[in-house]
């Protein structure tokens, strides 16, 4: 089953720290992505039901979203709980934010933005990961892989060797060169913005520190080939 | 005048670099309004008499008279803070505070004309100006995302110095010049970092959370 088109990574989980929260796009809408105190992640439409300001300008409190306007707070299901301005009142239900399905997997957050039965994508590589990080780029996401494919990362340890790319499910790739894979999270923020969620499959004791900064180098790499080359000769 | 005194303007980044460092080293000082906007009072020649550039802020501190945020804080650390943390005295931690100030002082000043741009409407192409502030941003996110992989949370060294305080105001203000903070998770983390110091303070279009 492929989950292509329903379930997409937004962020690292490491990047959304507990008790934070960072505005994000898919396909041009505007997201609010968020954890609560508790560790839990949340993706929400990242518009106030008051005023539509951003959510994402507010400030996450214990299990609450608050606004940064004029303070209304919302709770993990999105229902508004509380206004300042009219602190006796039992807030109507009708005041909600639309809350997307949020989960973990391969390191990162997946939100589903429609209802939806199909289950969210499950690497084989299942086991530990260590976040390298995302990083965006102003092109679409064909050709995010074209370039992926013609700048591949040299392995962190060992030869150099060939590189395999290789669509594990929807949005979630793997990236094999020699004995080192990378998990690659494909997020369209737009028809002409991509980020890129990477994550090392692998442990820890192996890859934190310097494995990490190899594989950051190559984003960077990677980003300036996308910058500076044409699209035509990056796609070739 | 005895003690330290700041010629100030409330909206200017730079002098909210200085009363960050004020607050949080704990000093007392006092401010003189400058009238900045639209006034344009620091071109004035009373103040060029203080700064030549015609530029905010001006500190004064005895008989001492100093522009320049960067140097500011140089100073400020230096005479006031003796564990020598905010600016170390020596290696590593001395040469990176260093670059990072030259980076503020010089590359990152691009973000304060971009947002001068965007909030005063003063001359320059605004888009220009606001892709090149990014960028700046995006070396500091770079830089913080590394030093997350060594488990280090400051730009410079294991603890906050006055590079975190001069560098602290393009990001938290980026908004103004239409630069949100998704796509900076280094900086988003470093900057809840900051924002948890002991005598933190905000200005206009930094919000005050609690
Ligand atoms: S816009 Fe959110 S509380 Fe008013």
């Amino acid at each position: 089953m492929t989950t292509a088109g329903v379930w997409h990574p937004v962020a690292l989980s490491a990047s959304i720290e507990p008790g934070s929260s960072a505005g994000t796009h898919i396909d041009g809408k505007e997201f609010v992505v968020w954890r609560d105190n508790s560790g839990a992640p949340h993706m929400w439409e990242d518009r106030c039901p008051h005023r539509g300001m951003k959510l994402s300008f507010g400030f996450v409190r214990g299990d609450h979203i608050a606004c940064l306007y004029h303070g209304w707070q919302y709770d993990t299901a999105g229902q508004c709980r509380y206004i300042p301005a009219h602190p006796e009142l039992d807030v109507p239900g009708s005041i909600r934010v639309p809350v997307f399905q949020t989960v973990e997997v391969a390191g990162m957050i997946w939100v589903a933005t429609e209802p939806t039965e199909s289950a969210p994508p499950a690497p084989q590589e299942t086991g530990e990961t260590v976040s390298v990080r995302s990083v965006f780029f102003g092109a679409a996401i064909d050709a995010v892989l074209a370039a992926i494919e013609t700048t591949p990362p040299r392995p962190f340890s060992g030869e150099a060797a060939a590189s395999v790319l290789r669509q594990i499910d929807g949005r979630l790739y793997a990236l094999t060169v020699g004995s080192d894979t990378l998990l690659l999270g494909l997020h369209s923020l737009s028809g002409e913005r991509t980020a890129l969620h990477v994550v090392i499959a692998g442990p820890a004791a192996r890859y934190s520190g310097k494995g990490q900064a190899h594989f950051l180098a190559w984003t960077a790499e990677l980003r300036h080939r996308i910058e500076t080359q044409p699209a035509a000769a990056v796609a070739a | 005048m005895a003690g330290i005194v700041l010629y100030n303007y409330e909206l200017d980044e730079n002098c909210y670099k200085v009363r960050l460092a004020l607050s949080m080293l704990g000093l007392k000082w006092e401010p003189i309004a400058v009238n900045a906007f639209p006034g344009n009072e620091q071109t004035t020649p009373p103040f060029l008499a203080m700064n030549p550039l015609g530029t905010l802020p001006i500190l004064k501190d005895g008989d001492l008279t100093l522009f320049g945020a960067e140097a500011i804080l140089a100073h400020l650390a230096r005479s006031n803070d003796p564990t020598d943390k905010w600016l170390p005295a020596e290696g590593a931690d001395f040469a990176g505070v260093m670059q990072w100030l030259v980076f503020s002082a010089g590359a990152l000043a691009v973000a304060g004309e971009a947002r001068r741009s965007s909030l005063f409407d003063t001359p320059g192409d605004g888009e220009a100006l606001q892709a090149s502030a990014g960028k700046l941003l995006r070396i500091m996110d770079d830089h913080m995302i590394a030093r997350g992989y060594e488990g280090l949370d400051w730009f410079a060294a294991g603890h906050p110095t006055i590079a975190d305080i001069a560098l602290f105001p393009a990001f938290a203000l980026s908004r103004d010049f239409g630069i949100d903070h998704d796509e900076y998770a280094g900086l988003r983390r470093w900057g809840r970092r900051v924002r948890s110091l002991p005598g933190f303070v905000t200005m206009p279009g930094i919000p005050d959370y609690y």
